[in-house]
């Protein structure tokens, strides 16, 4: 070990990427969008994360996500007053962080800029997948008694090896997609168009070909960009995916990486430690991650970025969106997602593993402990794991964590460069 | 009599093992959404797993705190060798934590035998059809399993027995109608609970003999005030004891343990496979089926049958599916002018003074 650590997180100045700069008017444009949606005769459709917004975009709408938006609010800091109204409605502590920011900002009716912009506009769809989490159709489900507006959702299979999807299962959920797209052309009155709708899959499809390429030269030595690049960068992939602007986004983004590997150039001037990621970042401190950057340890590989990107085929749009999200690997139970984590551990040369213990999310944080387990008994490789809300800072202490961090570091250097 | 049954679910470990020693295979099951009667048409005995008041001990390391009680306690009683006996274990797909146990207990309980079914989200006619296939891929892992067909005369005979302790379990719910139940909450608890644990032939034929030595039975609740006990699953009698220890008497629930595990025959007309399909999926459902709202009927309608005072809702602490629907809840109860008391509880440290406090300031405001 060192004899003191560089610096803190604040101080570290971490390259600039420039084609990131294109993020900010994305932004602009997409919120100034939502906000006239309904002047331009736009459906506004609330969707979940795993929600195929390919739909939303083929109806010429705009998805709106209460996840995102709590994220912002609670990287804006204002997501304890939005979480602490959302208690007040009834809604019990322990339920996902999202969900009480959502009904904390509906009932205060207040944005996540304050005065500067006006809330996000109601829904004049509501429209969920059983895609990820039980959580996911049952705020919709409280939202649809909020707004009293159309509620779609799609169905999936739900099964514990992802691998092995048999037809009627892929068909089941393809038949749920295609019977949510006509349910949403009768609720917006407006016409489905198939081949609109592969328009967008072929544009979705670039978008998540070029994400999964930046993220695959993660694996260089030394790694070209941060966790909290990837964190940022991935606005346009789950907001945009189907659009023009999200690829148009994307080219330049690439070829800046690749740039960056080719010329040997990292994220961190000395990289001495390889980490993994798991699973949500933790908003409301995002520079966390950069907490590492003193021990010259940088994040190469994560397993949230992913989770938004994902291969489709426009010949078969129902069909391929199906599949992306039955294979989710996160679906999986851990002895076959504990061989995607083992996959990336050591394609990205990773040497230590960090689990975010999300407290609101058991359903993505329950099976930390076993694949901690797994990661260490078969490839060697030693993990933490430290408890926060990923929009809540209430259930988080810094002192602590970055006391565990640095036990952890201390035991990696000792692993790593033995004296 | 009434008391055997409660004796016999806090002996149940004991009296699985008995099973065992006569060679009879047994499989546990995580929630009610599990077909039985395909288990027990192999001549397999279904035993629901159920959580714990014990210390959590080993569990934590495989589990964050954060979870439910229920889970924590029923993974620690498995970690802790209570279920050896079991050849199997079936978990139907329910809530999120029902797709993580599957993991846990593969890599830490092995048994010879385990099975997750996708059962669908949706009560729709294509969700009854997905779930036909999916049975049937159930059915032949069991075949495959015990290495015999279960064979369609088999499964009717099973789907027949089932139905029977239904419309037994019914008509114990119903002796609850008259204005003196001749049956406490706390007896009822105990044959709900034993009735999990049991072969369905041997509970069918207590629930005949209970049936017929209770007009003997003095009257149990004379100026007790009627309740709903509605909620997810609890696994201490002290809330019952506490609830009519304070003056109430629960004279019906909307449990997963209760009237939701019990509501709704297979219809033995249809083809059998089809029959438990649709049953499965029409059954009141709980909250992890969408949508919700025939819950909130079954509720309602319980309510005005059994001409409760007030409904005490009991939800254990991190059961989301649940939590979501608590001020859904509460608001179309009040609608209804039910008043109604929402507790959020863990069968893990349960706070019974705290509870029973609880229970006699809402006693006291209804009374």
């Amino acid at each position: 070990m060192e004899d003191k650590p560089k610096s803190p997180e604040e101080q570290k100045k971490p390259p600039r990427l420039n084609s990131a700069a294109a993020l900010g008017p994305l932004n602009e444009i997409y919120y100034r969008d939502l906000a006239t949606a309904k002047q331009q005769g736009k459906p506004v459709i609330w969707v979940t994360s795993m929600s195929p917004i390919e739909l939303v975009y083929a109806f010429d709408g705009i998805p709106f996500f209460p996840e995102n938006y709590s994220a912002l609010c609670s990287s804006r800091k204002v997501s304890v007053d939005f979480v602490e109204a959302g208690e007040s409605l009834g809604y019990s502590a322990g339920i996902c962080s999202y969900a009480l920011n959502t009904f904390g900002f509906i009932h205060l009716n207040k944005s996540a800029f304050g005065e500067m912009a006006p809330p996000p506009p109601p829904p004049d769809v509501l429209l969920a997948t059983e895609g990820a989490c039980m959580t996911h159709p049952k705020w919709w489900e409280a939202l649809q008694r909020h707004y009293n507006c159309p509620l779609v959702i799609v169905d999936a299979a739900y099964i514990v090896d992802s691998n092995h999807l048999t037809d009627h299962q892929k068909n089941y959920m393809a038949n749920e997609l295609e019977n949510a797209a006509y349910e949403i052309a009768e609720y917006t009155d407006k016409k489905f168009d198939l081949d609109k709708l592969k328009e967008v899959v072929a544009l979705s499809d670039r978008c998540s070909e070029l994400w999964d390429d930046i993220d695959e030269m993660r694996a260089a030595v030394p790694t070209p960009i941060s966790q909290i690049d990837v964190f940022t960068l991935q606005f346009p992939l789950v907001t945009l995916k189907g659009t023009k602007q999200a690829v148009e986004f994307y080219e330049p983004l690439y070829a800046e990486v690749k740039q960056r590997v080719d010329n040997h150039v990292g994220f961190l001037e000395n990289e001495r430690f390889r980490l993994m990621w798991d699973l949500f970042p933790v908003f409301h401190n995002l520079k966390l991650l950069n907490y590492f950057a003193q021990y010259d340890a940088t994040f190469v590989a994560d397993l949230y970025g992913n989770a938004f990107s994902g291969r489709l085929d426009a010949s078969d749009p129902f069909g391929s969106l199906s599949a992306r999200y039955q294979s989710f690997f996160m679906r999986s139970a851990s002895w076959g997602k504990s061989e995607i984590y083992k996959d990336r551990a050591r394609r990205y040369k990773v040497d230590g593993m960090v689990f975010h213990a999300n407290r609101c999310c058991r359903c993505f944080s329950a099976e930390q402990p076993e694949l901690a387990h797994i990661l260490k008994e078969d490839l060697g490789i030693p993990s933490m794991r430290f408890e926060a809300d990923m929009v809540d800072p209430r259930a988080y202490d810094d002192a602590q964590v970055k006391a565990q961090i640095e036990a952890f570091m201390e035991m990696l250097e000792a692993i790593k460069y033995p004296k | 009599m009434v008391d055997d049954f409660y004796t016999i679910y806090t002996n149940r470990h004991r009296l699985a093992e008995g099973w065992k020693n006569q060679g009879k295979k047994i499989f546990g099951y995580y929630c009610s959404y599990t077909p039985e009667e395909i288990i027990s048409a192999a001549g397999i005995i279904p035993v629901r797993i159920r959580g714990s008041s014990d210390n959590v001990e080993l569990a934590d390391t495989h589990l964050p705190t954060f979870c439910c009680g229920f889970v924590r306690t029923s993974l620690d009683q498995a970690l802790k060798g209570k279920y050896h006996y079991l050849d199997g274990v079936v978990f139907p797909k329910s809530c999120d934590m029902t797709r993580v146990l599957p993991s846990i207990w593969r890599l830490n309980i092995q048994l010879p035998y385990m099975y997750y079914i996708p059962v669908p989200g949706k009560r729709t006619d294509e969700a009854v059809e997905f779930l036909i296939q999916e049975l049937d891929l159930f059915k032949k892992s069991i075949e495959d399993f015990t290495g015999q067909k279960i064979s369609e005369e088999a499964l009717k005979a099973a789907i027949r027995i089932y139905n029977e302790h239904r419309s037994l379990v019914a008509q114990i719910y119903k002796l609850a109608l008259n204005d003196n139940p001749p049956l406490s909450g706390v007896e009822m608890f105990g044959i709900i609970m034993s009735s999990l644990i049991m072969p369905k032939e041997q509970h069918t034929i207590m629930l005949k003999e209970l049936l017929n030595t209770i007009p003997a039975k003095i009257h149990a609740a004379d100026g007790k005030v009627r309740l709903m006990l509605a909620g997810n699953t609890f696994e201490n009698i002290g809330v019952v004891q506490a609830i009519e220890e304070s003056g109430g008497q629960i004279v019906i629930d909307d449990l997963d343990m209760g009237t939701r595990h019990y509501d709704t025959l297979v219809d033995e007309t249809v083809e059998p496979i089809r029959a438990l399909a649709e049953r499965y999926l029409n059954r009141v459902p709980c909250p992890c089926k969408h949508p919700t709202n025939a819950r909130m009927d079954h509720i309602l309608k319980l309510a005005e049958d059994y001409r409760v005072k007030g409904v005490i809702l009991l939800n254990q602490k991190y059961c989301d599916t649940h939590l979501y629907d608590r001020p859904w809840i509460e608001h179309t109860l009040k609608e209804h002018d039910i008043p109604i008391l929402f507790v959020e509880h863990s069968d893990i440290g349960w706070a019974g003074g705290k509870f029973k406090t609880m229970v006699q300031a809402f006693m006291e405001m209804i009374g």
